[in-house]
C-alpha cells in the first residue's frame, strides 16, 4: 500500500505567537479511512485544509504535507489547482454555508467541469445528474435547476458529496460533514460516505469531534489536542484501551446510552407543570399556516426531570419557549404551580413573577450573554432584581453562586469575550439559578460545547439539581445526553409528541417507529455489529 | 427500518412551476402598483406646493408693464388660474397622461417642447456619469477588497478625499487640469452628436460622479469583504477554481445586491445634482432650466421637471427592486438568509 497523504512535522502558526499546529505527523494510505479526532481549537481543520494547500492568510509553516508525492507547502498555484480539481476533494461542515446560495445546484456541480475539463454543457449536466443519482437523490434533473434554499440540509450535504466525487478523487477530506445535520440524516450521510469510500477504494480523512462517529466510519484514528497528535492507532484499540490521559477523558466524556445505569423514576410528586392540548401555529404572510406545536400534553412533577427529544423542526424549542412565556400558545392550557397561563403576551409585572419560578438557558452562550457586562455584575443584577438584595449583598451572593458553578473570583470582572464556551455556559447557568427558579429549562444547553465541557456542564446540572431540588426540562436532539440527566423522556416529531414515558422504557422498548429510527440512527462502532441498545 | 432522510422524502413544495410563476407575477404587480401610488402621491405634493410659494405667476409675467386689470384677467384665464385648485390639478394630471404638460409662462411654448429640447443633454450627462460611477466605483472597490494592506488603505483614503470635494470645485479642478492645462477635453458646450458629444460630456460627467464613485467603491469593498469570509468561497477555492473565477462567480456575484441598491439610489439622484455642473460647463440641460424657472415663477416648467425627476427616481428604484430577486433567489422566496 502506498501512502496517499503524508504529513510530517507539519508546524503552522502566526509570527510571535505559539504555533497552532506543532509538528503534526500523520498519513493516510490508499483506500483507508482515517479519523482525526479533537475538540474545537485542536487544529483539525487547519491540518486537513493544508492537504489542499489552503492556509490561513499571513501564517508561517514548515514541514511536509504531501498528497501523492506533491508537497502542497511548496507546490505552484497551478499544480495545487490541478490537485484540487482531480485528486483530492473536501466536504465541508455546513452545506448551507458551503454552497453559494445565489447559484443553482447544477451550476455548483458543473462549474469545474465546464471550465477546466472542457466538457460541453450537456455532457457536464449529464455527468452531474448521474452523480446526484448515485448519492441517493431522486429527481436529480429537477434538482439541477433549483437553488440551495429549496433543499433540506441532508439533501444539500448529498449535493456537496456529489460535487466532491465528480472527478473521482483519490483522497476525500471530510470536515465534520454531519455536525450541522439531524441524527437520522447524519446516519444516511455516514452510510453513503462509507459505501462510496469502500467501493471506490478512496483514501479518506474524516475530521470529527464525535468519537462514536469516528468509530462507526474509520479503521484508524489520530487524536489531536492543541495542535499536537497525542495518540494514534486502530480505532478499536484507541477507544477501548486509551493510553493517554486526554484520550481517556475524551472517551469517558462522550455520552453513551447506558440503560443499565438508569435510575428508576421517582414516584410522581405534586405536578409543577401541567400542559394539555397545547398548540402553536404561525400564520405566514402568504396565507399558509405552520403548525409548530400540535396538541401537546404532559405533566412534570415537582423535582422531576423531563427530556424533550426531537430533530430540528420537531417543535421542541417552541415548547420550551411556550413554557417560559417567550411565545403565546394558540390553543391549550399551560398550568404552572396551579396557576393557569393567560393566553396573551404577559405584562412586565407578570413576567417578573413568572421569572422567579421558571428560568431558561439557551444553546449558544456566545449569544445569550451581554458582551458589555462583566459576568459578576450580570449574575449580581439577577439577585438584585429577583431577591431584592442590595448592591453589596448581591455581589456576595453572585460570588458564592459563581463559585459553585466553578467560576473563580478572579473572573468576576471579566467580560464574556474573555471566557471560554464552557465558562460562558456556566455563567448563563448561574444567571438562571440566581433567580432561584423551581423549573429550569435547558434548550440545547450543551449542544454547542465540546464533549469534555459538555460532560462538565451536565455533571454540574445534575449536582445542582440534587442540592437545590430543581425541576428540569431538558430540550435536546441527543438521546444519550437526555438518558444521563432525565428520568422521563418525551419524543417529538413534526410538531407532535409521538411517545412519552420513563427513560429506560423508551430506550429499551420504543413503542413508536420514529423513536426506533432515532435510536437506530446513533452511530455504532465498526467492530460492534450489535446495536448498542439491543 | 434503516435510515431514511430527506433524500427519499417527497418533492419540496417550492418547485419551479405554476406556483413560482404566480408568485413572480404577484411580486411584479405589487411593485408596479407601489410605483403608481408613489407617483400619484408625488404629483399631489408637486402640484399643491405651488400654492405655498408666494407670488402670483400672472403678475410676474407682466412685470415691468402697467398691470391692467383686463390683461391680468386675460392671462389668468388663459392659463386656467381662475379655476378651483382641485380642478386645476385634475386638468394638469389629465394633460400629463396625454403628454400635455401645460404652457410655459416665460417661453410661451408648450412645456413638453421646452423639456424635450433640454432633457437629452441632461440624460446623456447622467448616463455617462452613471457609467463612470459604476465602472470606476466597482473597479476601485474590487481592487481595494482584493489587495489588503497598503493599496486598500491608499484607495480608501484617496476616495474619501475625492468624495469630500464639492462637485463645482471638482469641475473647476478638472477644467484647470484637462482643458486649460493639457487641452485634452473642451471646457464648454455639449458638442454635436456621437463621439463629439461624449468627448464634450466627459469632464462634466466626471465632476458630477466623483462623490458617488467613492460611495459605490466603499459599498463594493465592504460587501465583497463580507463575502470573502463566507464558507462557500473557500469551498469554491477548494474545488480548484482559479482566483479570478472565484472572485467573479462567487464573491462579486454575491456582493452585487447592496452595490446595486446603492448605485440605483445614487444614479437616480444625479438628475437633481446636475444643475450645478450644467451651469459650470455651460450645458443647457434641465438642471439649469429648473433653477431659471424657479427664479421666474414658471410653475408649469418647475412642476414638469420635478415630476420627471421624481418619476425617474422611483422608476430606477423599482427596477432595482425587480432585479434583486434575480440576483438573489432567496429574496423572491421570502427566506432571505438564515
Amino acid at each position: 500500500m502506498t501512502q496517499l497523504l503524508t504529513i510530517e512535522d507539519f508546524t503552522l502558526g502566526f509570527r510571535d505567537r505559539p504555533p497552532l499546529l506543532d509538528s503534526v505527523s500523520l498519513h493516510v494510505n490508499d483506500g483507508e479511512a482515517v479519523a482525526l479526532v479533537g475538540e474545537s481549537g485542536s487544529g483539525k481543520s487547519l491540518t486537513t485544509r493544508a492537504a489542499l494547500g489552503l492556509f490561513p492568510g499571513g501564517s508561517e509553516f514548515s514541514g511536509t504535507v504531501a498528497v501523492q508525492g506533491l508537497d502542497t507547502l511548496t507546490a505552484s498555484k497551478q499544480r495545487l489547482m490541478e490537485l484540487r480539481r482531480g485528486h483530492a476533494s473536501m466536504i465541508f461542515q455546513d452545506p448551507r454555508a458551503g454552497i453559494n446560495p445565489v447559484r443553482t445546484v447544477g451550476d455548483f456541480l458543473t462549474e469545474t467541469l465546464l471550465r477546466f475539463d472542457g466538457l460541453s454543457r450537456a455532457e457536464a449536466t449529464e455527468r452531474a445528474v448521474k452523480q446526484l443519482e448515485q448519492v441517493g437523490l431522486r429527481r436529480a434533473k429537477e434538482l439541477m435547476d433549483q437553488h440551495p434554499h429549496q433543499l433540506s440540509g441532508g439533501m444539500l450535504q448529498r449535493v456537496m458529496i456529489a460535487a466532491a466525487l465528480l472527478n473521482s478523487p483519490d483522497l476525500l477530506l471530510c470536515d465534520e460533514p454531519t455536525t450541522a445535520l439531524d441524527v437520522t440524516t447524519q446516519a444516511g450521510i455516514v452510510k453513503l460516505l462509507r459505501e462510496e469510500q469502500q467501493s471506490r477504494g478512496m483514501g479518506m480523512l474524516f475530521i470529527t469531534h464525535d468519537l462514536n462517529l469516528a468509530a462507526s466510519l474509520c479503521e484508524r484514528v489520530y487524536v489531536l489536542r492543541r495542535g499536537r497528535v497525542v495518540e494514534q492507532g486502530g480505532t478499536q484499540n484507541v477507544f477501548l484501551t486509551p493510553q493517554q490521559d486526554y484520550t481517556r477523558q475524551l472517551v469517558e466524556a462522550t455520552p453513551v446510552i447506558d440503560v443499565a445505569g438508569l435510575e428508576a423514576p421517582a414516584a410522581a410528586g405534586v405536578p409543577l407543570l401541567e400542559v394539555a392540548g397545547l398548540s402553536k401555529t404561525y400564520q405566514l404572510p402568504r396565507g399558509d399556516v405552520i403548525t409548530a406545536l400540535d396538541n401537546a400534553a404532559f405533566t412534570l412533577p415537582e423535582g422531576g426531570s423531563l427530556g424533550v427529544v426531537g430533530e430540528s423542526g420537531s417543535g421542541k424549542s417552541t415548547l420550551a419557549r411556550l413554557v417560559v412565556a417567550l411565545e403565546t400558545a394558540t390553543e391549550g392550557e399551560l398550568t404552572l404551580r396551579g396557576v393557569p397561563r393567560p393566553r396573551r403576551a404577559l405584562k412586565a409585572s407578570e413576567r417578573k413573577v413568572l421569572a422567579k419560578d421558571v428560568q431558561i438557558v439557551f444553546q449558544d452562550p456566545y449569544l445569550s450573554l451581554d458582551p458589555r457586562i462583566p459576568v459578576g455584575n450580570a449574575v449580581a443584577d439577577v439577585f438584585r432584581l429577583h431577591q431584592r438584595q442590595g448592591r453589596k449583598q448581591a455581589k456576595v451572593s453572585a460570588a458564592e453562586l459563581l463559585g459553585r458553578v466553578g467560576i473563580g473570583p478572579e473572573r468576576f470582572d471579566a467580560r464574556p469575550r474573555a471566557l471560554s464556551g464552557g465558562q460562558r455556559q456556566r455563567v448563563a447557568l448561574a444567571k438562571a439559578l440566581a433567580a432561584r427558579p423551581r423549573l429550569l429549562v435547558l434548550d440545547e444547553a450543551t449542544s454547542a460545547l465540546d464533549v469534555s465541557v459538555q460532560a462538565q456542564v451536565l455533571e454540574l446540572v445534575e449536582e445542582l439539581r440534587e442540592q437545590l431540588g430543581l425541576t428540569i426540562l431538558f430540550v435536546t436532539h441527543d438521546l444519550a445526553v437526555v438518558s444521563r440527566l432525565c428520568s422521563q423522556i418525551l419524543v417529538m416529531h413534526q410538531g407532535g409528541i409521538v411517545e412519552q414515558g420513563p427513560t429506560a422504557r423508551i430506550l429499551e422498548d420504543p413503542g413508536d417507529e420514529y423513536t426506533r429510527n432515532l435510536i437506530a440512527s446513533r452511530p455504532r462502532p465498526l467492530w460492534d455489529a450489535e446495536p448498542v441498545t439491543a | 427500518m434503516v435510515v431514511m432522510d430527506q433524500a427519499q422524502a417527497p418533492a419540496p413544495p417550492r418547485g419551479p412551476g405554476k406556483r413560482a410563476a404566480n408568485r413572480a407575477a404577484a411580486f411584479i404587480a405589487k411593485k408596479v402598483l407601489a410605483l403608481i401610488v408613489t407617483l400619484l402621491v408625488a404629483s399631489l405634493a408637486v402640484f399643491f406646493s405651488r400654492f405655498l410659494v408666494p407670488g402670483d405667476p400672472a403678475r410676474f409675467l407682466l412685470r415691468g408693464r402697467s398691470p391692467k386689470p383686463e390683461a391680468l384677467e386675460e392671462i389668468t384665464r388663459q392659463f386656467g388660474l381662475d379655476k378651483p385648485a382641485w380642478e386645476q390639478y385634475l386638468n394638469w394630471l389629465g394633460g400629463i397622461l396625454h403628454g400635455d404638460w401645460g404652457r410655459s409662462l416665460t417661453y410661451r411654448q408648450d412645456v413638453s417642447d421646452v423639456l424635450l429640447g433640454r432633457l437629452p443633454t441632461t440624460l446623456q450627462l447622467v448616463a455617462l456619469a452613471a457609467v463612470f460611477i459604476t465602472v470606476l466605483g466597482l473597479f476601485a472597490g474590487i481592487l481595494a477588497s482584493l489587495n489588503k494592506g497598503f493599496s486598500d488603505r491608499f484607495i480608501l483614503i484617496t476616495l474619501t478625499a475625492a468624495g469630500a470635494v464639492p462637485p463645482f470645485v471638482a469641475a473647476i479642478a478638472l477644467v484647470a487640469l484637462f482643458s486649460v492645462g493639457l487641452g485634452w477635453f473642451p471646457s464648454f458646450g455639449s458638442g454635436d452628436g456621437g463621439w463629439d458629444r461624449i468627448w464634450h460630456l466627459t469632464l462634466p460627467a466626471l465632476a458630477l460622479g466623483i462623490t458617488y464613485i467613492a460611495m459605490v467603491a466603499r459599498v463594493t469593498r465592504s460587501s465583497m469583504n463580507e463575502q470573502l469570509l463566507r464558507e462557500h468561497v473557500e469551498v469554491a477555492t477548494s474545488r480548484g477554481l482559479t482566483r479570478g473565477s472565484v472572485v467573479a462567480r462567487h464573491v462579486l456575484r454575491n456582493a452585487l445586491g447592496p452595490i446595486l441598491t446603492v448605485s440605483g439610489v445614487l444614479v437616480a439622484g444625479l438628475l437633481v445634482s446636475s444643475a450645478i455642473i450644467e451651469r459650470t460647463f455651460g450645458l443647457s440641460g434641465i438642471g439649469q432650466l429648473l433653477v431659471q424657472s424657479i427664479d421666474r415663477l414658471d410653475f408649469a416648467v418647475v412642476q414638469a421637471i420635478v415630476m420627471v425627476v421624481v418619476a425617474a427616481f422611483v422608476l430606477v428604484n423599482t427596477v432595482v427592486d425587480l432585479i434583486q430577486p434575480l440576483i438573489d433567489p432567496r429574496i423572491a422566496a421570502g427566506t432571505e438568509s438564515r
